[in-house]
């Protein structure tokens, strides 16, 4: 069975070599690719494949599709389609289905690469294929937050290199197992790379600006897939050694908590969802084995909103609930922010369950009590339906079109949670226990609520006040075109530059070696 | 002190001036200069081990080894030269694309400071063609 495994990496590199030939076939080329990697996803959950491979002798290449892999693999799969399929009617550059077939490629690689090197190549393939695809559009700001993403990431990937030359130093291997008997600098090494690829904690601060000001198509794949090829290492490593997974725990709740607060406060649509995503990132490291399903749960929520997000014509939040959303994109908009939220029968809630029902003590509340926070998160768009007013300059609101994408991004988080990879899990949960989950997620939802009440009271807001304030031109001048960036408000402290970049994964990196020991 | 030992301290010192390099430059040119001291600096960290046993080529001609081994006990050690060749492909194709992108945006603002290109409303979506 290995050649199906390599024909089955190999195949979306050999669609992107087709393609650069023959243009016309580029987008079925996406679309036939992506039914691979989910019948690929299929395969490695039920073991239909070996679930681990060896090639090149043991210091060679290792592979292992296996559970942990298939539902990143399936969340790659999908997102990668909902994107083009979302694009079909739009003129594109040619280049532009191209480079999503390496970035599809290269992340596949990443989630099944199970030696240091191989993870270390495929993360670089994915870090290249993502500066190109934001580039791609050619404005300043694009090229902009394309080389800031690339000079972050190659020197995060630099450290993730010295790290697996020290491993090499002690160990003699490149293999995952012998991070086990790794020294701390090796580990802290290891974690900053994979840390900043999968967007938790202040590592993750690049992806706000990113998101507000390159193409929101590509936002979708970062959100959706791109943090997956750094998640799913991370999540690998932590289960070989032991000692990097209290720390992971507390790095990923203080992301969560990190990410709800900056979300709460933020007034722009497309940096309160990259927000949330690190919040949500956040909670998927904390636990390897609920890992998979959260990610996929939130991935599939997360892409569809940005796909959304195109057809919203003014991505202020201020002001939000005075502009009514057509119902084609009501809907879709509604299920993916409650399926985040956790409402019962989706699959966000399943997640969300097993998250905080395996965690030990506290950390389990606090897991609860960001939940509530999230529900607070999302509340701020959650708005009646209806006709968008005419006038005030939403021509293009005015019959906006569904998103295609995002439709089957919902579709499948709708389909998925009853299908075999979370009925298992549905199943084995005693009604008792079930009820009890439910009521405490009405109890959650309640709080969130009432905390987003509070927070939007004319009386208790100078945050929103402000940005009303400020957001105001924006909304008044559409010359600005639907993508000019919401001018920060003057609260907000100057995190995001690319020297606090580089700066705080430097200290991340610092209290990584300090946390987990120094032994040289 | 032995000579790896001391050849590894100054691989580490080309690496933490390469990092100080990266923060502390205002030009974004002299940054993607300064990652690339770093860069070096990890290639040359594996050099180092895969040459911290032997220094001779390991080869094979048919089933004999060119270098005799009883000539020569120390092999350097191969599986870290692979690697690093393929740390140097990419290294240097990711610096060429930073490179050309430093270019693009030298054309509109020559100053090339990061500080003004960090600016979140600078001319780029307004005042744009």
């Amino acid at each position: 069975m290995n050649p199906i495994t390599i024909a089955w990496l190999l195949l979306p590199l050999l669609a992107a070599f087709l393609a650069a030939l023959l243009p016309v076939i580029a987008r079925g080329g996406v679309l036939f690719t992506c039914l691979g990697t989910a019948a690929m996803a299929l395969a490695a959950q039920q073991s239909w494949v070996p679930t681990s491979l060896q090639l090149l002798g043991p210091l060679g290449i290792t592979l292992r599709p296996d559970g942990l892999a298939a539902p990143f693999l399936l969340l790659n799969a999908l997102v990668c389609a909902a994107v083009v399929l979302d694009g079909w009617r739009r003129p594109q550059s040619e280049a532009w289905p191209l480079l999503l077939l390496v970035l599809h490629g290269s992340v596949n690689s990443a989630i099944v690469a199970a030696d240091l090197i191989s993870i270390y190549v495929a993360l670089e393939v994915v870090g290249i294929a993502a500066f190109l695809l934001l580039v791609l559009g050619g404005g300043r700001r694009q090229v902009w937050v394309g080389v800031r993403l690339m000079l972050v990431s190659n020197t995060v990937m630099l450290l993730f290199l010295i790290g697996c030359g020290l491993l090499y130093l002690e160990q003699r291997s490149f293999a995952l197992a012998a991070v086990g008997q790794a020294g701390g600098l090796v580990l802290a090494l290891l974690a900053v790379g994979l840390l900043t690829k999968a967007e938790v904690f202040v590592a993750g601060l690049w992806l706000p600006r990113t998101n507000a000001e390159g193409p929101l198509e590509v936002s979708a794949l970062l959100s959706g897939t791109v943090v997956s090829a750094g998640v799913v290492p991370l999540l690998r490593i932590s289960a070989e050694a032991a000692s990097l997974l209290p720390v992971l725990r507390w790095l990923g709740i203080a992301s969560a908590a990190g990410g709800v607060l900056l979300a709460l406060l933020e007034p722009d649509l497309r940096r309160l969802l990259a927000w949330s995503t690190l919040a949500q990132m956040g909670l998927v490291v904390i636990l390897p084995a609920v890992g998979g399903l959260y990610a996929l749960g939130h991935g599939l929520a997360k892409a569809a909103l940005f796909l959304l997000a195109r057809h919203i014509p003014d991505p202020a939040l201020a002001g939000w609930r005075q502009r009514r959303l057509a119902p084609r994109l009501w809907w879709p908009l509604m299920l993916a922010s409650l399926s985040i939220a956790g409402l019962p029968p989706l699959l966000g809630f399943l997640a969300k369950e097993q998250l905080s029902s395996q965690l030990p003590g506290a950390a389990g509340w606090l897991v609860t009590a960001l939940g509530a926070g999230t529900v607070a998160v999302y509340a701020r768009i959650w708005a009646p339906p209806g006709r968008p007013q005419s006038g005030a300059g939403a021509g293009a609101g005015a019959e906006a079109p569904a998103s295609t994408g995002a439709t089957l991004l919902v579709s499948a988080l709708l389909l998925l949670s009853v299908s075999p990879w979370a009925l298992p899990l549905w199943t084995v949960m005693p009604p008792r226990v079930l009820a009890g989950a439910i009521v405490k997620s009405a109890f959650v939802f309640a709080a969130g609520l009432m905390l987003h009440r509070l927070l939007t009271a004319p009386a208790f807001a100078p945050a929103s006040a402000t940005a009303s304030a400020t957001a105001s031109p924006t909304a008044s001048a559409p010359a600005l075109g639907p993508t000019a960036p919401i001018p920060a408000p003057p609260w907000r402290p100057p995190l995001e530059g690319l020297d606090e970049l580089l700066g705080a994964i430097v200290l991340l990196g610092a209290v990584l070696v300090g946390l987990l020991g120094w032994q040289p | 002190m032995t000579a790896f030992r001391a050849l590894e301290l100054m691989v580490l010192l080309a690496v933490l001036a390469g990092l100080v390099g990266l923060l502390w430059h205002r030009n974004l040119f002299l940054k993607v200069l300064a990652m690339d001291v770093t860069s070096t600096a990890v290639i040359s960290l594996f050099v180092l081990i895969a040459a911290r046993d032997g220094l001779i080529t390991p080869i094979l001609q048919g089933d004999t080894p060119v270098v005799d081994p009883r000539a020569a006990l120390t092999y350097a050690d191969p599986i870290p030269q692979a690697v690093t060749l393929t740390a140097i492909v990419i290294g240097f194709s990711v610096q060429a694309l930073l490179l050309l992108a430093t270019t693009l945006l030298a054309g509109r603002d020559p100053s090339l400071d990061v500080a003004e290109l960090d600016q979140p409303e600078a001319a780029g979506s307004r005042a744009g063609p």
